[in-house]
């Protein structure tokens, strides 16, 4: 097979990273973080605030006379600053020093009888990743589906719509009230030199990409962050075990672009699964598989002749666990992805993350997570193997305050390390407001 | 020996006697919030418990010394009760009988905690509350359950049934203050007069907010 010069990829010359100082960056993240804590707190933690917001939050439902048909109502406002001493790192677009990402997600659950469930996340925020849409802003329905369950018990769950991955368990905790960290865990955001829009030329293409800072609008992670693509899923819990399995038009690495149905058909379906077993409250183990094409319809003018986009597959098998006692949490996922890219074979990679939380008092808590991602070796035509991309390792530290039950306030820092001469957000450092309601 | 007698006869007497008061409340509309289920499967939840007032006599009450232990246990995905009244220094415990983890929490400026999170067979240390005023507890895992925990310097409470109608006995005769409260915007108060004996009628009552 020749492979078609044609290429999206552009020539992959080295890009000069700005480079911003450390403490710099500490010092206007947590200034940022102080200053909104500070402002917010006080204006919010009066009895009478608290007692709008909680009353709000009771109050925004609908329901009718016998309880059969309800409409609940609930939102988030963020308010993210990121602090950056160089490119920034995994989903985060803009290259400034510091950039200001506020977002306001409002959720719709409605019970529709007994059986049936219906749920709507909507979102206004400038992109789906931190600063993707920076100028335009941007108003999406991130998830939206509707949902069977024919007996009360859980066993048994059909769904349909645009909806989180059944694969791993970090979509129980990726919503900011929820997760200890402001960004991802790395299988979910370090982007990655493989391209859903163009093939690599040759392997020597595909190395280069070794060489230069992340393209992310042309490249993707291992997961892209919940993955919220269409489609349709099945799930339940019998007893200690769960089950999960759904067929969507996307792959786990797709962009959030493709993930509406109308927008990328469902010509090459992605099929996952999940099985897990809970031995006690305080265990959870869970494997997953994955299998699905993930380039898109455009990056077929790149490909060898007589190709197809759906000829080349992702495959990914992840184990997670988790362990919860009194105040301290534990999660870890490792996942191991194969990509099969056009005139390279087959490109591995393996990435993992251990993250603890701990409430250190009822309002206070501190997070912790270990991160790394290897990369496998390639042929590199000249008889000898190359990795095909950086290894990586990171570490995250969060503090988190919850101020009342709908305010809670995070810091985090990252330093993240690359085997490569080019380090690409190095240090980060991120603080986020949450009101809920 | 003889002077204990006499003590606790006075004791006795000054804080239960044998008076009581018969009434209803009007109960608002239940406010019940539903288990938002987005991301896993979820047993079955039974519904939220239902709203009740209490009903309180509030005076000058000698102090009793009898310890009290009262549970607020967490079943099927509910608290047990949506308000347990409770005097002044009593102590609650608040086991889990489901066979997923609760984590019990408030953020009431009365009593701030948070038990983390703990399994059916483990008991988790119960709390004395020795501050009066209303403590709202969540669960940190089950969005969807309320409950809270009204501390009371008065022995003399009871909770109304779901119809709103109470019978609060064992009561001292003299000049009180009847309050009821259903939450921290909605109650009543009224004085009654109380004889050894009788069982004062006070009608339907309707707390305002």
């Amino acid at each position: 097979m020749m492979p078609n010069k044609k290429s999206v990829d552009g020539p992959t010359q080295s890009v000069r990273l700005p480079h911003y100082s450390l403490w710099r960056s500490i010092i206007a993240g947590g200034t940022w973080c102080l200053g909104w804590a500070i402002g917010l707190s006080t204006s919010l933690t009066p009895l009478a605030a608290q007692e709008v917001l909680d009353r709000l939050d009771d109050s925004l439902f609908v329901q009718s006379a016998d309880g059969t048909f309800r409409l609940d109502l609930s939102g988030r406002l963020d308010l993210e600053g990121y602090s950056l001493d160089g490119l920034p790192p995994g989903l985060i677009y803009p290259t400034d020093s510091f950039f200001f990402n506020p977002r306001f997600s409002l959720f719709l659950d409605a019970k529709l009888g007994p059986q049936l469930h219906a749920f709507v996340q909507s979102r206004a925020d400038r992109g789906f990743d931190p600063g993707l849409k920076r100028s335009t802003g941007d108003v999406r329905l991130d998830e939206y589906l509707i949902r069977w369950t024919p007996r009360e018990e859980g066993r048994f769950n059909l769904q349909a719509g645009k909806f989180a991955t059944v694969v791993g368990r970090w979509v129980d905790r990726h919503l900011s009230w929820e997760n200890p960290f402001i960004t991802a865990p790395v299988p979910y955001e370090n982007v990655i030199a493989v391209s859903d829009k163009s093939a690599p030329p040759s392997i020597a293409g595909m190395l280069s990409r070794r060489d230069v800072a992340d393209r992310k609008t042309l490249w993707g992670p291992l997961v892209w962050g919940p993955s919220y693509a269409s489609g349709l899923s099945t799930f339940g819990r019998i007893d200690q075990f769960d089950y999960a399995f759904e067929v969507k038009n996307a792959s786990l690495s797709s962009r959030s672009s493709i993930w509406d149905a109308s927008n990328h058909g469902w010509s090459n379906p992605t099929v996952s699964g999940r099985l897990g077993i809970r031995p006690s409250a305080s265990w959870n183990f869970g494997t997953s598989l994955s299998q699905g094409a993930y380039m898109q319809p455009i990056a077929q003018s790149t490909l060898p002749r007589g190709t197809d986009v759906g000829d080349f597959l992702q495959s990914t098998v992840a184990v997670d666990a988790s362990f919860a006692w009194r105040h301290l949490q534990i999660w870890s996922e490792v996942f191991i992805s194969q990509f099969e890219i056009p005139s390279v074979g087959d490109a591995n990679t393996l990435a993992y993350f251990v993250e603890a939380k701990y409430a250190f008092s009822p309002q206070f808590f501190g997070a912790l997570r270990w991160n790394q991602q290897y990369f496998g070796d390639v042929a590199n035509g000249k008889g000898q193997q190359e990795p095909w991309d950086r290894d990586l390792w990171k570490v995250d530290v969060a503090a988190g305050w919850r101020l009342t039950r709908h305010l809670q306030t995070k810091l985090q820092y990252s330093y993240s390390h690359q085997d490569s001469f080019l380090q690409q957000g190095e240090n980060l450092v991120a603080a986020q407001i949450t009101l809920k309601f | 020996m003889r002077l204990y007698g006499w003590w606790l006869l006075w004791v006795t007497s000054n804080v239960f006697g044998d008076a009581s008061i018969e009434g209803s409340v009007e109960l608002p509309t239940a406010k019940s919030t539903a288990p938002a289920v987005r991301y896993h499967a979820m047993p079955r939840v039974a519904p939220a418990p239902l709203t009740v007032a209490v009903v309180f006599l509030e005076g000058e009450f000698a102090k009793t010394n009898t310890p009290h232990i009262l549970k607020m246990s967490q079943k099927r995905f509910q608290f047990e009760h949506s308000i347990l009244p409770i005097c002044v220094g009593t102590r609650v415990e608040f086991p889990n009988e489901d066979d997923d983890y609760h984590n019990v929490f408030s953020y009431s400026k009365v009593r701030r905690f948070d038990l983390g999170r703990y399994r059916k067979d483990e008991a988790p240390a119960g709390m004395i509350f020795d501050k009066i005023g209303v403590v709202r507890l969540f669960c940190d895992i089950h969005e969807h359950m309320r409950g809270a925990i009204l501390v009371l310097a008065t022995p003399h409470f009871v909770v109304t049934r779901p119809d709103g109608s109470f019978k609060l006995s064992g009561l001292p005769a003299g000049q009180f203050k009847l309050k009821v409260w259903i939450d921290e915007k909605t109650s009543l108060e009224k004085s009654v007069n109380l004889r050894d004996g009788e069982t004062l009628q006070v009608g339907k009552l309707q707390p305002v907010p």
